[in-house]
Formats: C-alpha cells, structure tokens, sequence
C-alpha cells in the first residue's frame, strides 16, 4: 500500500503561548517546534497499517527549512522517504491555498514513483491553529473519498475499513480507495524512535519541492481572512473534590449541587 | 535528658500576636501536619502550627519557644521521607510554605534568591522560561527549596551537576536562640574559616531555621535526549553503567529501572511508555539515561557513540526520546514510581542507600538475595550513575508489628552491607528519626558525639527539632 503522510510542524503545544503585549502577534520566542501531534498519530496508525499489508510511506510538509527537522523526525519513527515543501510563494498561503499546493505535490509525487498514493493520511487538525480544514479540503482539491476521526484502520479486499469517533461513540466506515483520512489520537501513543532507525534518517536526504517543481501551482484567492486574533478569556479553576473514597467524593459533590441549588 | 513544657496559653497568644492571622492549635490543625511521606515511623500532631511569612517572624517564633523551653519542628512542604519534618516530641510545627517568593534574579553573577518555602517545581520553571536551569532535580516536585537543602535533595541530574548543596552560594538562616545570622556569598570560592553555610546544609533543621537561599543556576542546556536502553535482564543493565560512566560523555541523568515497577508505574498513570518486548525477547530492566548539550549536531554523536557502548555491553535496543512529549512521557514513568507504590501498598518503608558506582550491580544482587527471607515484597530502583538505590517494602497482608519487625532486620542487614561495601545508609533522603539508630551504628559513638555537640553549639537548649538525626532524647 502506499501511503502519503501529511503533516505540519507547529509551536511545542505543551507550552502556554501568548499575544505578544499589545499587538495581535502570537509570541513564540523560545518555544520548540513539534510535529503536530495529531500528525504523528497519523503517522504511527500509517505505520501500523504498511507493517501489516506491506508498502512505502512519505511524508510531506509545507513550511520553511526549519520544518526539515519535522519531516527528519517521521523518518525515523515509520516513513519511507521525506520532501518538504517550500517556496517563498508559498508562504501566504491558507488552508485552501496549502490544500491545492499539496494536491499538486500529490500528483508530482505520483508522476514520478509512476504508481498513485492508496491512502492519505492527515491529522484531524494542527495544535496550532485548530481549524481541521486542510484534510476535507485535500480531499476535494484531489478529487477523492474522504473519512474524518479515525481512531483505528485495516485494509479490506476493495478498500480499507475505518473506526471513525463520532460526538456519541464509533462507527465503522468502508471506503474505497485512493481516498484521505484525518486521524484522531489512537488507543496506542506514537512510537519511540530508535537509535538505529535515528542515525538512518539522519542521513537520508529530504528533497525539497519549490513552485517550479509543483507545475508553478498557484494557491489560489485566500477561502479565509483573519479578523482578529486574541486571547481567550480565562475560565475560573473548577472546585477540585478528592475525599478519602469514591462514595465520600460523590457525597461531597451532590452536597455542593444541593446547596448550590442546582439539584 | 531535656524535659519540654507544654504549649501554654500565654505563649499561644504570645505567638499569635508575632504572626497574626497565621497560627493554628489543637483542632483547628490540618491532620497533614502529623506526618510526612512515611508514615510508618509513627504520626504526631503538634500542639501548634506556625505559618511564618518572613524571617523576622521565624525569629519572633524561636524566640519565645527558646524562653518558653517549647521544641519547635521545622516543616516545609512534609514531602520527607524519614520523619525528619514530623513533631515527635509535641510543640511548635514552624511551617514555611507560605515563605514562598522567588525575589530576583542576578543574571551577571547567575544566582537567583528566594525564600525557603518556595517549591522546587516553581523556581525549576521560572528559570526555564528565562533560559536558565537551576540543575537539583530530585523526583519530589513539590518540596520546598528549604526542604531541599536541608536533605542535601540529589536527584536525576545529580550524576553531571551534583546535589543541592553544589548550588547553595548564601543563606539566612533563624538560630534556635532567635538570632538572624547570614551565612555564605555569592561568590564561587570561600577559604574564610569554617564553613557554616556546608554545616547547614544537610542538617535537617536541627541547627537552625533556613529562611532565605541564594542559589546557583546555570544556562540552560540548549538540547537534551534521553535514551531508553532495553535489556533482558537486569545483570547486564547494571553492568553497562560503569562503562557509560567511564566513557566520558557525561550523562546528565542515568536510572535503572526493573520491569515490575515500570509496569506499576504505568498502571497507575494509565499509560503504556516502555516497550515489554523486543523481537520476541521479553524486556526486564531499562536504562533511562539523559544527554545534554549546546550543539544538536555534536550531541547526535554522543548518543551514537554511547548507544554503541550499551548495544555492546548486551542491550537489546535503543530508544531515543527527542521530541517534549516522548522526553515528558518517558521522564514521567519514572518519577510516578513513589507514588505508584504509595497508591498501591498498605505498608511501607523504604531505604535510600548510596555505594560505589561499581558496587551497584553486587549490592542490588545482595538485596534480591535477602529479599526472599521476608513476607514482604521488595522494590528497587534508583540513580545508577551515583550508586543512589532507593528500596522499598512493601507489604499489603502483614500485620503492622510483624511488618516493622520484618523490615528492621531486613534494613539492619541492607546497611551493614552498604557499609561493607564503602556506602552511607542515606543518600539523598536524610536521617530524621526513622533512620537515627542505623546512622549512629554506621558512624560510630565518636561521629554521633561530635554532631552532638555541633547541635548544642547551635542550640543551647535542645529545642529545635529534637530527636533527629543525631539527639535523640
């Protein structure tokens, strides 16, 4: 099966980020990039699958040269080959205009390995700005089936077979392939790298694809323009209840409902 | 032997108009007061809990309980795990955890200043978030900086940077007469007579009340991995350490943990970290060892060359945490090992042995060895790359006397062993009562009179934290 992994290199979100004072500039200073974390549950369902029905995995990206060190990271937990995507022209792109550039970075990979991608994986959203447009938008620019949420995934005779999380549980979704799925975090967490597997994408090159090698793909008018940019209210802390057992807590809690008179 | 009055009225009101608002008596007094992290060596409630907020109601309190011949115990954060912040002989709890503010920062000569009662995590991530690193790193988070010094708190990092008491440049110290007296400087060398300041720290608040410490950091280390080394068994995994050590690479932090404890450990996060096999080979300890450095390049070739040296010595793979959330993850099982055990054990005693580094793998074997003539379970882990083995029993079946009767045999062997093998009985935890008798057996009647005359130096009366580490009544 072959396989293409879609992912982004966003702020290290185990860090509090703020406005810089006064201005509407996310203030990044000193905060590590990461590779998206739904990006590398992706990965590692990704891997999972290529491990049990065989196939490649490449991972791509779009971003600066710093996001090399992004697509460097999957090479050492699963994917295949690696390119990251960059061109100054590139730079103002929104989702809509980084979803057409990836399409037309889908097919110039296509083109060259002479074989299509089965399966596209993205993560359901980056932990940056959370908007989970960029796989439906792929999906539509590709001109292919698209499956949101997946948690879990195996291949059938005529596709894979997919368990999608919905607002009320699972549902399980058969799909025919090519097609592009999103992925939500797994039962499982992404895999250590290990030395051997490190030292080997260390040394493995990661091609870099500029407009000129994407047919001069033009991202096209903006589907989006940012309003204004703040930072959320503070919400109180939530009263904390932790008594010696469980029955003690839930006593406490229907007592503090009751004389809230919200019971 | 010293008798101590009893907690009188007059001096309640006396200590309540010194620090008003924050004196607590009898009833009103949190039950956590009572105890530490090691209940086992006994609870006690005191008579009265002072909350200070400045050195000068510190001395206000040693004051009056020195005219009043009331013992006094210093208590930060009661993360111990010795009994050593617990009021065994009744009196005044002299808390210091509302002393909690980070005062400055001296970026030219790298010291930040605080107050005792500041938690370790706090000042740890201050620091970061302005390029620093203040190095102590020891599992407990949550315990005060005074704490800290008090114990001579090691930790993870001890291994590249040393123990607290490398990172005390200066401090205030309250004396058990109420005298403030300052000792130390920031400066990076002293040949100016004898040095208090190293006399204090370690002392577990029986010479005087740390109220504020001038600390040393260093700049932050601009990348850090740790590396999960997998092995088989836990013979080989020992083994690999002082070949590690040896090669020079310098690893910041280097922990050696078995598989029942990783797996306790993960059980009670909820989350799998370590693999439990590898091709087919079941995975029975682990190495957890942390690289830093300045240059991301430079450091690949470290982990390189120091995988080489475990892959050799009989490890089955690598693992490299690289990213925050494989480091936060891996970092994570290993510090929730305490806590996993607490969680899950009705009675418990630890000890917290430190021998030569090229002892380890004799003295962990020993300990599994005698392990199996006790009705308790034993569990170890600890920092293979100073020889630091924390041990715990643990026992959810026995009775509490047989337990304890169990445990102190168990222990008087463990020590006598550590001793044979050119080891302290404490490394990082301290004395407090629990451990008093199996240091005065370690160090002599010579040793034990001479710190007993220091703490009289200190204080003439005996009232401050008595009963540990060296003057038991």
């Amino acid at each position: 099966m072959e396989i293409l992994v879609c992912l982004k290199q966003v702020p290290d979100d185990s860090v509090e980020i703020h406005l810089k004072p006064g201005t509407e500039e996310v203030n990044l200073d000193g905060v590590d990039s990461v590779v998206n974390a739904f990006d590398t549950y992706a990965l590692e369902m990704a891997a999972r699958l290529k491990e049990a029905v065989g196939g490649s995995i490449t991972a791509i990206t779009i971003g600066p040269e710093k996001a090399r060190d992004a697509v460097k990271t999957c090479l050492a937990v699963g994917a295949n080959q690696g390119y990251l995507i960059s061109d100054p022209a590139f730079e103002a792109a929104d989702t809509l205009g980084k979803s057409r550039i990836l399409a037309a970075a889908v097919r110039h990979l296509e083109a060259e390995a002479g074989k299509p991608f089965d399966l596209i994986f993205c993560g359901r959203e980056a932990t940056d700005r959370a908007t989970g447009q960029v796989g439906p938008q792929l999906a539509e620019a590709l001109g292919v089936g698209l499956i949101t949420d997946l948690v879990d995934i195996e291949q059938t005779g005529a596709g894979i077979c997919a368990k999608q999380e919905t607002e009320s549980g699972y549902r399980r979704v058969e799909a025919a392939t090519p097609c592009v799925v999103t992925v939500n975090k797994p039962a499982y967490d992404p895999r250590y790298p290990t030395i051997k597997s490190k030292l080997a994408a260390r040394k493995m090159p990661i091609p870099v694809l500029s407009a000129a090698e994407l047919d001069n793909v033009d991202p096209g008018r903006p589907g989006s323009h940012v309003v204004r940019v703040y930072e959320p209210a503070k919400r109180q802390a939530g009263v904390k209840i932790k008594e010696e057992t469980c029955e003690e807590s839930v006593l406490k809690a229907v007592a503090m409902m009751a004389d809230a008179k919200v019971l | 032997m010293t008798q101590y009055e009893k907690v009188s009225p007059e001096l309640i009101e006396a200590l309540k108009a010194a620090v008003p608002g924050r004196v607590s008596v009898n009833g009103d007094i949190n039950e956590d007061f009572s105890h530490d992290e090691m209940p086992i060596y006994g609870k006690a409630m005191p008579e009265v809990v002072v909350e200070a907020t400045s050195t000068e109601e510190v001395a206000a309190v040693m004051k009056l309980c020195n005219e009043h011949h009331v013992p006094v115990t210093p208590r930060g954060a009661g993360t111990g795990l010795t009994g050593g912040a617990v009021a065994i002989h009744g009196g005044v709890v002299l808390s210091t955890t509302k002393m909690n503010k980070i005062l400055g920062y001296d970026t030219e000569n790298m010291v930040v200043r605080v107050q005792a009662g500041v938690l370790l995590n706090d000042l740890a991530e201050d620091a970061a978030k302005q390029g620093f690193l203040y190095p102590p790193d020891p599992g407990e988070k949550f315990a005060t900086l005074g704490g800290n010094v008090s114990t001579n708190a090691g930790g993870m990092r001890a291994v590249k940077y040393g123990t607290t008491r490398d990172y005390v440049r200066a401090m205030t110290v309250v004396l058990p007469t109420g005298e403030i007296i300052h000792l130390g400087a920031s400066v990076s060398k002293t040949s100016s007579g004898y040095s208090l300041l190293n006399l204090m720290i370690g002392s577990e608040g029986t010479l005087g009340v740390i109220t504020e410490l001038t600390l040393k950091i260093i700049p932050a280390p601009k990348e850090v991995i740790s590396l999960v080394v997998l092995y088989e068994n836990l013979e080989d995994c020992i083994a690999t350490v002082p070949k590690l050590m040896r090669s020079g690479f310098q690893p910041q932090a280097l922990e050696f943990m078995e598989r029942e404890i990783v797996r306790l450990s993960e059980a009670y996060l909820g989350k799998s970290t370590f693999p439990q096999q590898f091709e087919g080979t079941e995975i029975n300890a682990y190495l957890l060892v942390t690289f830093d450095g300045d240059n991301e390049d430079q450091l690949a070739d470290v982990i390189e060359q120091a995988s080489e040296i475990v892959l050799e010595a009989g490890a089955l793979d690598v693992l490299v945490a690289d990213t925050p959330q494989l480091k936060k993850d891996a970092w994570a099982a290993r510090s929730s090992f305490l806590e996993a055990i607490e969680a899950n054990t009705k009675l418990l005693d630890e000890s917290d042995v430190v021998v030569p580094v090229n002892q380890i793998a004799s003295y962990v074997t020993f300990i599994k060895e005698i392990a199996k003539d006790y009705d308790f379970e034993v569990k170890s882990f600890g920092h293979a790359g100073d020889g630091n083995l924390h041990i715990y029993n643990c026992s959810n079946d026995m009775a509490q006397e047989e337990f304890e009767r169990q445990v102190a045999d168990f222990m008087k062997r463990a020590y006598a062993k550590a001793t044979e093998l050119g080891g302290q009985i404490s490394g990082e935890h301290g004395i407090g009562h629990g451990k008093l008798d199996y240091l005065a057996q370690m160090v002599g009647p010579v040793n034990m009179r001479l710190m007993e005359g220091i703490k009289h130096v200190f204080d003439p009366n005996m009232i401050l934290n008595p009963g540990k580490v060296c003057y038991k009544l």
